[in-house]
């Protein structure tokens, strides 16, 4: 094969130089313009990795800004807006970290919280709960002092913990009972024990709907939070998959709550979901086994966290495709948003 | 009529409220002595033994909370069978409701398994891996727990294939159950398209004239292959070949890497909580880091979650009616291997996940990807549907 060096053209130059010279400005301009120009992004994610032990903070395009090591097994984490800190679990230390997210420095260590896995915050009650896996515990403590209010009872490993608006009620998903924990938020006394499906994992509110994964039942579960009765549940089944190949966890609402993400784990599946008809509207195929997910505040961009991948796909709600997928830390557990 | 209105009042305000119990009946042989089982020449043990008390003390004691909140008490009875005696009699203290798990010799098992049938007791075999128990002997009230031989060397011949190892060499004892179990392992391998490039016996004896039968060197000399697999059912004679063989390569099988239902070593699904609580439920000194259940122990463990899981997703009625729970299809069990476990409705078998090991590592856990089954992800490991001559249900 030759190839066609040099001279092959017989094109013509029609235009005259002053066209080209100002077809040439222009588009120094242009260069000059697009190194100048740094997208400015409104979000920034925090994800937390198990096995390398650190915090890897992303902006929405999915480039890396900072990485900062933090513990043994940071695994679940929740943010108290007004204070700007981040509550990391660190699960093989026994403790959980208070991050400050303006100096982007670890703050504070509340110790004595062992097996910590899953975390809620509670603002107006100054109230951080974090289930205790190994432990069939759950230990609640007030974030300004660290005091442990109460260390509730559960079945054994216990995961995705969750409470209602007002913090009259505590929800403690125990994944080996099968049971999803009800306590008062006030007196810590067992209220109310829903039995689920099989391996109950994460929990999310949706007015007076108790939205309950069920790893190894394939399926959400939804109770109501006033009678304490199932209500509903939703099947799972993409293309390709067989029933018991679908192992959801993380459950997420988008802010006004009329769509639920639900990570397919094993499925390597995200899942978009009509939360009022609770109908499936799309599979998106992600990495290898997604299980943590989070929204960027302007509600376009998902990012659903591939455990055994090692990384994250970002998937655009608008077009509901993945933009792109970057590499993350070892093991990515969960991932919270900041501003 | 103000008895029967009475009556029906009891009935509807105690109906929300169950008040069955589940009574376990652990049955074991008298005149067995396992501690000297699992022992090879000169009392070095190849296979660990335990009871299988432990193992379902600890399903007991996961299911408590659930148990609990529905109401349902459950116990635990040893019954030690002398096998020379009447059968029959020493099993008239189990009734419709018991669970009876059989951690018996094969001839009195079968023996035990024939009358709780008659019975209609359920029953689980959580020991022998044999294909006559869940073919010929197919007994509707008998329940395997167990992976039968069909399970663990399917996924044994995944594996090879995935790897793309497909020239195996099969070397195996003189024993019965060996030459059976080899003949399984060759079907499995032709059924997912290796090669058995040669058929070998071995023999322990070391006399010059059986040296081709029991020098390494010469066991596994004179042909090409990718790896040696072993069967050696009594452990004895295999692990020797263990960096003994003619070629550098892999030993599969009995020895080396080899299908097992559960491992201490296994780090996703949960298993690693699963595998701490059973050396530390107890209190008191744990039990070593490296120990976990056996697969007797853990087949005990899936009998007793099978039955306590399915009630998570069974609408509660008056009675534990096990038969019930273990026929529906529906019902489920989650064995921390990532697929969730149930019966196979056609010979009462236990369907999972196979994990394939290392003495220090699980490598893969069949089935391997690309393995597709029609109906059920993990219907590619044993027999299927239509070819098993035993068709429960």
């Amino acid at each position: 094969m030759k190839l066609n060096v040099g001279n092959g053209s017989s094109r013509t130059h029609t235009c005259s130089t002053f066209w080209l010279f100002y077809w040439r400005v222009g588009l120094y301009s242009l260069l000059v313009l697009l190194t100048l120009y740094k997208p400015v992004h409104a979000a920034t994610a925090v994800i937390s990795n198990e096995r390398s032990g650190d915090l890897v903070f992303m902006d929405d395009t999915g480039k890396t800004i900072n990485r900062v090591p933090l513990c043994s097994r940071p695994r679940g984490m929740a943010q108290h807006k007004s204070l700007s800190t981040l509550y990391v679990a660190c699960s093989d230390d026994g403790k959980v970290i208070e991050f400050d997210l303006t100096t982007n420095q670890a703050k504070r260590t509340y110790t004595d919280i062992p097996g910590a896995m899953s975390l809620a915050v509670h603002e107006p009650s100054d109230r951080l709960v974090v289930s205790n896996e190994g432990y069939a515990t759950t230990t609640v403590l007030k974030i300004s002092t660290g005091e442990i209010l109460a260390l509730l009872p559960t079945g054994l490993e216990p995961d995705g913990v969750t409470l209602n608006d007002d913090g009259s009620l505590i929800f403690i998903a125990s994944e080996n009972a099968g049971i999803v924990h009800v306590f008062d938020g006030l007196t810590y006394e067992p209220i109310k024990r829903l039995i689920t499906n099989l391996r109950p994992r994460r929990l999310a509110l949706r007015d007076k709907e108790l939205w309950v994964s069920s790893e190894m039942g394939s399926r959400v579960e939804i109770f109501d939070t006033t009678t304490f009765e199932k209500i509903d549940e939703i099947i799972f089944a993409p293309k390709g998959f067989r029933a018991e190949q679908l192992t959801p966890v993380d459950i997420l609402f988008d802010h006004t709550k009329t769509h639920a993400f639900v990570a397919l784990g094993s499925a390597n599946h995200l899942v978009i979901v009509d939360a009022e008809k609770r109908k499936v509207l799309k599979y998106i195929l992600v990495g290898h086994r997604p299980w943590g997910l989070g929204l960027t505040p302007d509600g376009q961009r998902l990012f659903v966290l591939n455990g055994l991948s090692d990384d994250v796909t970002i998937i655009n709600l608008k077009t509901r495709r993945p933009v792109i997928t970057s590499r993350t830390g070892l093991v990515p557990h969960s991932v919270e948003m900041i501003n | 009529m103000f008895r029967c209105i009475v009556f029906l009042l009891i009935v509807m305000f105690s109906a929300p409220v169950l008040s069955s119990s589940l009574d376990i009946t652990i049955i074991t042989s008298k005149t067995e002595n396992r501690q000297s089982q699992g022992t090879s020449f000169a009392g070095i043990t190849v296979q660990p033994y335990r009871p299988v008390q432990r193992a379902v003390e600890l399903a007991l004691f996961e299911s408590s909370t659930l148990l609990e909140t529905l109401g349902i008490k459950a116990n635990i009875n040893q019954l030690a069978l002398d096998p020379e005696k009447d059968i029959k009699k020493q099993l008239d203290t189990l009734s419709l409701t018991s669970l009876a798990i059989l951690d018996l010799p094969m001839d009195t098992m079968v023996k035990v398994a024939n009358v709780t049938n008659q019975m209609k007791v359920v029953a689980f075999n959580v020991r022998h891996s044999h294909t006559h128990l869940r073919e010929s002997l197919c007994l509707a009230h008998l329940f395997h727990a167990i992976p039968s031989d069909h399970m663990y060397f399917d996924a044994l011949g995944q594996f090879l294939v995935y790897r793309g190892w497909r020239k195996v060499l099969l070397v195996h004892g003189e024993s019965q159950r060996d030459k059976d179990r080899a003949q399984i392992l060759v079907n499995s391998l032709e059924k997912f398209g290796t090669t058995i490039v040669d058929q070998r016996q071995f023999t322990l004896s070391h006399h010059p004239d059986d040296r081709d039968k029991n020098k390494p060197e010469f066991l596994t000399g004179g042909v090409s292959y990718d790896v040696v697999a072993v069967i050696d059912s009594v452990k004895d004679y295999g692990r020797y070949l263990q960096y003994s063989a003619r070629s550098a390569r892999p030993i599969v099988g009995d020895v080396g890497l080899t299908p097992k239902s559960w491992h201490f070593a296994l780090e996703r699904y949960g298993a690693p909580q699963l595998n701490e609580r059973y050396r530390s439920f107890k209190g008191g000194e744990p039990l070593g880091p490296q120990v976990a259940m056996t697969d007797a122990e853990f087949a005990a463990w899936s009998v007793v979650k099978l039955v306590t899981n399915s009630l998570n997703t069974r609408a509660p009625g008056n009675e534990l009616e096990l038969m019930a729970v273990l026929t529906d299809p529906a019902s489920q069990v989650d064995l921390y291997k990532g697929t969730r476990g149930s019966i196979r409705q056609w010979n009462n078998q236990l369907r999972q996940p196979i994990l394939l090991a290392a003495p220090d590592a699980v490598i893969a856990i069949a089935p391997m990807p690309r393995f597709l089954h029609q109906k059920h992800y993990v219907d590619t490991l044993g027999l299927d549907e239509p070819e098993s001559q035993c068709q429960l249900r």
